[in-house]
C-alpha cells in the first residue's frame, strides 16, 4: 500500500521546495567550487612532502577532495532530516503527516530521499569538478567496493539524521547532538588530513566515528585501486554501525515522537 | 459506552511549562504544568452534529488532538468507536479525519492541488483514484479554479478550505472540525455548515465533532452541544432541548455556565 510512488511524491515535494529557491543550487556550486580551488593551491605547497600522505598515494589534493566530496554526505544528513521535521514542526505540516496512517518508519524514509539523492549529486559534482578542472587523478577505481561503502556511509548517516531529528523534536531548538558530532566528525574524522598524524588517544576518538571508515574505504577504493579484500575492515566496521544505529535509531524516534505527543510540541507553540 | 462513537472518561491532560534557566538553577527539580482539561467525560452518539463551545484556553483544541491521537492524554480514556485512542492508534488513525485549525499546515511552495495529491497518497489512495477524489473535495470546497496556485498565494480563508478538503479525503466514521468557519466569507461559511451537518451527518451517516466560536451556527446547526470551561465539561445536552426549540437562545446559557472574566487564560497554571 505505501508504494513507491508514496516515496516518489515525498521527494517531489522537497524537490520542488528546493527549486523554489534556485540561487541555493547556484550558491552550493560556487560553495563546492572555491573549496576545490583553495585546497588545490594548498596542495601544491605541500604534497610530496609528507610520508603518511605517501600511503594515499602522495597527492594531497586527491586525497583531501575525497574527504570533502564525501562528508558532505554527513552534513546534508545531519542538517537535511532534522531541518525538514523542523520546518513540518513549524509549519504545522508534521501534525498533517501524522494523523494519517502512513507509517513513521515510511515519513522518516521519504522525508530522508531528498536530502540523500541532493547529497550523492553534490559528491559527485566535486569529484566530477576535481577530474575537469583541477586535474584529478583517481586509480583504478574498484566500483563495486566504492558503492557498497557509499551504501553503508549512507544508512549510517540515514541512523544518525534520524537520531538528530528526534533531538529537533523534543527539544524543538538547537540540536548541539548534531553540532558536536559534526564538529568531531570533521576535526577527528580524516576529513582535511590523514588520522595516522594525530596522537593515539585521540587515534581512539577517530575509530569511534563512521565517517573515518567512510572515508578510508572509499580513498582505499577510489586512488588506490585495492581489491574488495582490502576493504574488509572498513566494510566490517560501517556494518556494524548501521545494523546498530538503524534499529536505535528508530527505537529514539518512536520514544521522541511519544514525549512530543505528551509535551504538545509536534507543533511549535 | 457501547453505541457511542465517541466517549471518554475522566480525561486529563496537563502540559510541561518550558522552564527559563534562572528558574532551572533556582528550583531544578520542580515542573510547572498547565492544566488544560481536568477531566473530560463526553459521550457523542452516531451520526450527529456535535459541536463543543467555550472560551479561548479552555481546552477544544487540545481534546481534539487528544481524540485524533496527536497529543497523548495523562490520565482518563477516551474511544473513538470503540477503539482506545491511545493503545490503538494505527486504527483511530484510520477512524478519524481532522481539519487542523492551523492554516499553515501545508508546503507553502507547492500548489493546493500537489498539496492534496501528496496527502492523497499517505492515506494511501493509488493515483487514479486520488485524483478522482481530489476534484471531488476541490469543487467541494469551491477551490477548483485556484487548485494550480502555490500555497503561499492563498487567502487565509482559501487556506482554511484547503484543510477541510484534505480532512474529507479519506473515507472515515468520525471528522474533526477546529473553527472550520472562522475565516471564511458569509456565504462559504454558510456552505461548509450546509455540507457538515446536510452531507455529512444527514446524508452520509457520519459523525461531525465540531469546535466553534459561534454559538449562532452551533445553534443552527448542531444537533448536540457541550459547553467547556476551565478544562471541564459544565453542560452537554440536545440543542433543541437546552433551547426550549428555539425559546432560549444559546448564548444566554452560555453566559450562565462560563464567566466572562478571562481566568481561563490567565487562571489555569497550576504546580505539580
Ligand atoms: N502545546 C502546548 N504546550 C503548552 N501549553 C499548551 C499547548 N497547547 C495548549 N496549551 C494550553 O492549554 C490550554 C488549552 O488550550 P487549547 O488550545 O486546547 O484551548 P482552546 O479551547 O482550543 O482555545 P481557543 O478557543 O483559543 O482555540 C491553554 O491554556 C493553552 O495555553
Ligand atoms: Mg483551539
Amino acid at each position: 500500500m505505501w508504494t513507491t510512488r508514496t516515496l516518489w511524491l515525498f521527494f517531489k515535494r522537497d524537490l520542488w521546495e528546493a527549486l523554489s529557491y534556485k540561487l541555493n543550487f547556484l550558491f552550493s556550486l560556487f560553495g563546492i567550487l572555491f573549496s576545490s580551488a583553495t585546497f588545490y593551491f594548498i596542495s601544491q605547497l605541500i604534497s610530496g612532502q609528507s610520508e603518511v600522505l605517501s600511503k594515499y598515494g602522495g597527492n594531497y589534493f586527491s586525497f583531501v577532495i575525497i574527504g570533502l566530496a564525501f562528508s558532505g554526505v554527513l552534513n546534508i544528513f545531519q542538517e537535511g532530516l532534522p531541518g525538514i521535521i523542523r520546518s513540518a514542526q513549524l509549519l504545522g505540516t508534521l501534525e498533517a503527516l501524522l494523523i494519517t496512517p502512513t507509517p513513521m518508519a515510511v515519513i522518516l524514509l521519504g522525508s530522508s530521499l531528498y536530502p540523500l539523492v541532493y547529497s550523492v549529486l553534490q559528491s559527485l559534482v566535486q569529484i566530477g569538478l576535481a577530474l575537469v578542472i583541477f586535474g584529478l587523478k583517481l586509480g583504478t577505481v574498484n566500483w563495486l567496493g566504492a558503492i557498497l561503502l557509499f551504501g553503508l556511509t549512507i544508512l549510517t548517516y540515514m541512523s544518525i539524521g534520524i537520531l538528530s531529528a528526534s533531538f529537533i523534536l523534543v527539544f524543538k531548538l538547537g540540536n548541539p547532538f548534531s553540532w558536536a558530532f559534526g564538529s568531531l566528525s570533521a576535526l577527528f574524522g580524516g576529513v582535511f588530513f590523514p588520522v595516522a598524524v594525530l596522537p593515539g588517544w585521540l587515534r581512539w576518538l577517530s575509530s569511534l566515528l563512521p565517517i573515518t571508515y567512510s572515508l578510508e574505504g572509499l580513498r582505499k577504493s577510489l586512488l588506490l585501486s585495492l581489491p574488495l579484500e582490502a576493504l574488509w575492515p572498513e566494510i566490517k566496521a560501517l556494518l556494524i554501525f548501521s545494523f546498530l544505529l538503524g534499529p536505535l535509531s528508530l527505537f529514539v524516534f518512536r520514544v521522541a515522537l511519544k514525549k512530543a505527543k505528551k509535551d504538545g510540541t509536534l507543533t511549535h507553540y | 459506552m457501547p453505541n457511542n462513537v465517541i466517549w471518554t472518561k475522566n480525561l486529563k491532560k496537563s502540559y510541561p511549562l518550558i522552564k527559563s534557566y534562572r528558574d532551572l538553577i533556582r528550583h531544578p527539580f520542580q515542573r510547572n504544568f498547565i492544566q488544560a482539561l481536568r477531566g473530560i467525560d463526553i459521550a457523542v452518539p452516531p451520526q450527529t452534529c456535535f459541536c463543543l463551545v467555550g472560551p479561548n484556553g479552555a481546552g477544544k483544541t487540545t481534546l481534539i488532538k487528544i481524540l485524533t491521537t496527536l497529543v497523548l492524554p495523562n490520565e482518563g480514556e477516551a474511544f473513538i468507536l470503540g477503539h482506545d485512542v491511545v493503545r490503538e492508534e494505527a486504527l483511530v488513525k484510520r477512524l478519524v479525519g481532522l481539519a487542523i485549525a492551523e492554516e499553515r499546515s501545508f508546503y507553502w511552495r507547492l500548489t493546493g492541488r500537489q498539496n492534496l495529491e501528496f496527502f492523497a497518497a499517505l492515506y494511501g489512495f493509488p493515483h487514479q483514484e486520488a485524483k478522482k477524489r481530489i476534484e471531488e473535495v476541490l469543487e467541494l470546497v469551491g477551490l477548483t479554479r485556484d487548485a494550480d496556485k502555490r500555497f503561499n498565494t492563498y487567502s487565509s480563508g482559501m487556506r482554511q478550505l484547503l484543510g477541510l478538503a484534505r480532512a474529507l479525503l479519506p473515507e472515515v466514521e468520525v471528522i474533526f472540525v477546529d473553527e472550520p468557519t472562522r475565516s471564511l466569507d458569509p456565504q462559504m461559511a454558510e456552505k461548509i455548515r450546509k455540507f457538515l451537518r446536510h452531507e455529512l451527518v444527514d446524508r452520509q451517516g457520519k459523525t461531525v465533532f465540531w469546535a466553534s466560536h459561534n454559538l449562532a451556527e452551533v445553534e443552527a446547526y448542531g444537533q448536540e452541544v457541550a459547553i467547556i470551561s476551565k478544562g471541564k465539561i459544565q453542560l452537554q445536552g440536545r440543542v433543541k432541548d437546552l433551547t426550549d426549540n428555539g425559546q432560549r437562545s444559546l448564548f444566554e446559557i452560555y453566559q450562565q455556565y462560563v464567566q466572562p472574566n478571562g481566568e481561563e487564560l490567565s487562571g489555569l497554571n497550576g504546580r505539580n
